[in-house]
C-alpha cells in the first residue's frame, strides 16, 4: 500500500517509474493548484479600505450626552448625506447604503478579533449593522435602538455607499481619521436572571447533598456487611 | 468488538466463592474485554467510568466554542481568554495527584464521584457570571473534574488484566477525551436551540450551560449506584471485612514519586495530552478567527480533532498491547516513542499551513497521532509499579495537565506570539519532551536501546522490591507478578512459536 503522506512523493521530484506514481503524483498536483485557488478565493485583488473616498458625512447624538447608552434601551440618532464638498454625480454608482456602528480603538486593545485591516473583507472594526435601505440623494436621519446583543464598548458610526456589485465605493464616518472623537459609550445587558441564578444554586445544593447522602449510605452498609 | 489476552476461556468462571461473565485471571481481573457487553462487574465499570469522564471533559470544554459570544458578554481581552484556558487546565494538576491516592485509599467509584458532584456547581454557577475574573474562576474549578480520569485508568487496571488493560486503559481514556470534541459540537447547537426559543445572545448561552451540568451530576450518580470498585467488591466491604489489606499512605506516596520513570510518563504525557488540551481550548477560536469562519463550522471543525478520539486513542492502547504481545515492553517503547515525535512534527507543521483545507488534513491526521500516544502511554504506565500504581497514574495524569498549563502560558497567552506560531512551537516542543522515553529501562523486561539485565531479575523480584522486608508483601503483587510474565514478548515466553 502506498501511504498518500509518504515523504518521497511530497520533497522530491517525481521519476514516473510506475503508473501508481503519476497517478498520486497528479493527485497532489490537482490538490495543490485546488489549495491555491481556494486560497485566492475572491479572484481580484482584495479591496482596500484606504481606496475609498470619504463622500458622506455622519453625525451622531446619544439620546443623551456624556452618558452611557444602555443596550436595549437608549437611541442614538443617526445623520448622513452626501457632503457639500463632494463633486456632482459623485454619487451615481451609489446603490445601496449601509450604516454600521464600529469600534473605537480603545475597545480594540487586546481583542485580535476587533482588529482592523485595511482589507475590506478582513476587517473587523465594524461588525454590527445598524441598517441597510438603497440610496436616497436626500439627507437621512435614523433613531436607532441600540440592540441587545452589542457588547460593552467605545463605539462610532460608519457609512458605506455601496454600488450595484455589492462593492464598498465610498465611505463617510461620525469620528476623525483616528477614530479618536466624537464617540459614545454603550453598556451590554448582563444576559443573566435571578431565575437562572436560583437555578444554579439549587442544582448545585441537590448535588452536593446526595453526594453526601450516598456517603452515609454507603458507610451504613460497610457497617452491616462487617456485622455479617 | 472482543480483544482476547493469554489465557482466555469462553464462558463463565467460577472462582472458590464467586462467579463471573467474563474469563478472570488469578487476581479476577478480567482477561477479556467485550465492549457491548455491560456485565458485571468488568464491562460495566468500563461503561460507567468512561462515561463519566466523558461528561467531566464536556463540562471543563464547554466554554471554549461559545467563546466569541461569551468574550462579547463579558468583555473579555485576549489575556483574560488566555488565563481562563490556563485556569482551566491547571486546577486538576494538583487534583490528579490527589486523586491516585485516593483511589488507594478509597477506591475509584467513590473518589471520581465525589470528585463529579463536588465540581458541578462549577458548571451551573456558570450561567451566572457577570465578570473576566468570574469566567476564570469557573473555569478553574469546572476543570478540576479532569482528575476523574485517573480514577478510570485506576479502575480499569483493576478490572483488567495485563494483556488487555492497554486496551481497556485506552479505550476508556479515549471515549472520555471524546467530551472534549463532542462539546464543540454539543455547545453551538444547544446555544442555538436556545436562541431559537427565544432567548438573547447574552441569556442563550448561559442556560446552555446547565446540560452538561446535569449531565456530570447524573454520570456520578449512576457510577454510585450502579459501579462497582474490584472484581470482588467495593473497598468499604472489602477494608472491613479483612479481604483487602490496608496500606500506608506515606509509603504509597514515597514509593511513587520516587520511581523515576513516573516522572518521565508525566513530562511525555505533557506532551501529547498536554498538547490535546491546549488544542481543546484554542482550535475554535482558531478557525474562527483565522479563516472567517462562523460559530457553527468553526464548532464542527474544533470537534473533528477531539472527536478521534473515538478511535484513535483506543487504537494507541490497542497497538501497544499488539507490541506487547509480540515484542514485549520493549516494543510498547519503541511505539510509543515513534508516535510522539510523528506527532509532534505534523504539530509543528500544522502551525505553517496557510490554506483552510490542508489546515484542516493535517490537524486531522495530526489528531490521530498525538491521541494514540495517550493511549500508548497508558499501555506502560501499569507496568511501572503495583503497590503505588494510583500514584504513577495521578503523576502522569497530573503531568499532562502540568504540559498544557505551561504550554499555554508560553505559547497562548496574551498576544506574543501568534496563534500560528505557538502551534509550531509546541510541536516542536513536543518532540524533545519525548526523548526522555529512551532512558525508560525495566530491569526484567529491557529498555528501547537495552535488553534486559543479564542479572536475570524476575518480575517478582521487581515488584515485590516495592515492599520492605519488614512489611509483608501482600498477595496482590505476587499475582501481578505472574500475571505481567507476558510481557517480555512472544519470544522469551512461547519460545516454540
Amino acid at each position: 500500500m502506498h501511504p498518500f503522506f509518504s515523504s518521497k512523493s511530497i520533497f522530491l521530484l517525481p521519476k514516473f517509474q510506475n503508473s501508481t506514481m503519476t497517478i498520486h503524483t497528479l493527485l497532489f498536483a490537482s490538490l495543490l493548484i485546488f489549495s491555491f485557488i481556494h486560497s485566492c478565493r475572491g479572484g481580484n485583488k482584495d479591496r482596500l479600505f484606504t481606496e475609498l473616498q470619504n463622500l458622506i458625512e455622519v453625525t451622531t447624538k446619544p439620546m443623551q450626552d456624556g452618558v452611557v447608552l444602555e443596550a436595549g434601551k437608549d437611541m442614538v440618532t443617526v445623520k448622513w448625506k452626501l457632503k457639500s464638498s463632494a463633486k456632482v454625480d459623485a454619487d451615481a454608482t451609489f446603490k445601496t447604503i449601509q450604516v454600521k456602528l464600529c469600534y473605537a480603538p480603545i475597545s480594540q486593545v487586546d481583542r485580535p478579533w476587533r482588529k482592523t485591516h485595511n482589507e475590506l473583507l478582513k476587517d473587523k472594526t465594524c461588525p454590527y449593522e445598524i441598517v441597510s435601505k438603497p440610496y436616497d440623494k436626500t439627507p437621512q436621519s435614523l433613531d436607532w435602538t441600540v440592540e441587545l446583543d452589542i457588547p460593552t464598548g467605545t463605539y462610532f458610526v460608519r457609512v458605506y455607499g455601496i454600488d450595484g456589485d455589492g462593492h464598498e465605493v465610498a465611505y463617510g464616518q461620525s469620528s476623525d481619521e483616528g477614530r479618536t472623537t466624537n464617540l459614545f459609550s454603550i453598556q451590554a445587558i448582563s444576559g443573566g436572571h435571578v431565575s437562572l441564578d436560583i437555578a444554579s444554586i439549587l442544582f448545585s445544593v441537590f448535588s452536593v447533598v446526595s453526594l453526601l447522602v450516598f456517603f452515609v449510605k454507603e458507610k451504613k452498609k460497610a457497617k452491616l456487611e462487617q456485622r455479617e | 468488538m472482543e480483544v482476547e489476552g493469554k489465557g482466555g476461556e469462553a464462558g463463565t468462571t467460577t472462582t472458590a466463592t464467586r462467579r463471573f461473565a467474563l474469563p478472570v485471571d488469578a487476581e479476577n481481573k478480567s482477561t477479556t474485554f467485550r465492549l457491548f457487553s455491560v456485565a458485571k462487574p468488568h464491562m460495566r465499570a468500563f461503561h460507567l467510568s468512561w462515561f463519566q469522564f466523558f461528561c467531566c471533559f464536556v463540562s471543563t470544554f464547554a466554554a471554549p466554542p461559545l467563546l466569541p459570544i461569551i468574550r462579547e458578554n463579558l468583555n473579555l481581552t485576549a489575556t483574560d481568554i488566555g488565563n481562563a484556558g490556563i485556569a482551566s487546565v491547571s486546577g486538576s494538576v494538583f487534583a490528579r495527584i490527589v486523586m491516585g491516592t485516593a483511589c488507594d485509599l478509597f477506591g475509584p467509584r467513590l473518589a471520581s464521584a465525589a470528585l463529579t458532584l463536588s465540581t458541578a456547581p462549577a458548571v451551573y454557577f456558570t450561567a451566572g457570571i457577570k465578570s473576566p475574573i468570574g469566567f476564570i474562576m469557573v473555569r478553574f474549578f469546572a476543570g478540576f473534574s479532569l482528575a476523574t480520569f485517573v480514577s478510570t485508568q485506576f479502575w480499569m487496571s483493576s478490572m483488567f488484566s495485563g494483556p488487555v488493560v492497554g486496551s481497556a486503559n485506552g479505550i476508556a481514556a479515549g471515549w472520555g477525551n471524546l467530551g472534549g470534541g463532542a462539546t464543540q459540537l454539543i455547545m453551538p447547537i444547544v446555544f442555538s436551540l436556545i436562541r431559537r426559543m427565544g432567548a438573547t445572545k447574552f441569556t442563550a448561552w448561559r442556560i446552555a450551560f446547565f446540560i452538561p451540568g446535569l449531565f456530570q451530576t447524573l454520570s456520578a450518580f449512576a457510577v454510585l449506584l450502579f459501579g462497582q470498585d474490584l472484581p470482588d467488591g467495593d473497598y468499604w466491604a472489602m477494608h472491613k471485612s479483612g479481604e483487602r489489606e490496608k496500606d500506608d499512605v506515606g509509603k504509597v506516596i514515597s514509593n511513587g514519586i520516587s520511581n523515576y520513570r513516573g516522572w518521565i510518563t508525566a513530562l511525555a504525557y505533557g506532551y501529547c495530552f498536554g498538547v490535546e488540551l491546549t488544542i481543546d481550548n484554542i482550535i475554535a477560536e482558531y478557525f474562527f478567527d483565522r479563516f472567517h469562519l462562523n460559530l457553527q463550522t468553526a464548532g464542527i471543525i474544533a470537534a473533528s480533532f477531539g472527536l478521534a478520539n473515538f478511535f484513535a486513542r483506543p487504537g494507541g492502547g490497542i497497538f501497544s498491547d499488539l507490541m506487547a504481545r509480540r515484542f514485549g515492553m520493549r516494543g510498547r517503547l519503541w511505539a510509543w516513542w515513534i508516535v510522539q515525535t510523528l506527532g509532534g512534527v505534523l504539530c509543528a507543521f500544522l502551525g505553517q499551513i496557510h490554506s483552510l483545507t490542508w489546515s484542516i488534513v493535517v490537524m486531522l491526521i495530526f489528531s490521530v497521532f498525538v491521541q494514540a500516544v495517550c493511549g500508548l502511554t497508558f499501555g506502560v504506565v501499569p507496568f511501572i509499579s503495583r503497590r503505588s500504581l494510583g500514584v504513577i497514574s495521578g503523576m502522569t495524569g497530573a503531568g499532562g495537565n502540568v504540559g498544557a498549563v505551561l504550554t499555554q502560558l508560553i505559547f497562548f497567552k496574551g498576544s506574543t506570539y501568534s496563534r500560528e506560531t505557538g502551534i509550531t512551537l509546541m510541536g516542536i516542543m513536543s518532540i524533545a519532551c519525548s526523548l526522555p522515553i529512551c532512558f525508560i529501562y525495566f530491569p526484567q523486561w529491557g529498555g528501547m536501546f537495552c535488553g534486559p539485565s543479564s542479572k536475570n531479575v524476575t518480575e517478582e523480584d521487581y515488584y515485590l522490591a516495592e515492599w520492605s522486608s519488614k512489611e509483608k508483601a501482600k498477595n496482590s503483587s505476587q499475582k501481578f507478578a505472574e500475571t505481567s510474565v507476558s510481557e517480555r514478548g512472544r519470544a522469551s515466553t512461547h519460545p516454540q512459536t
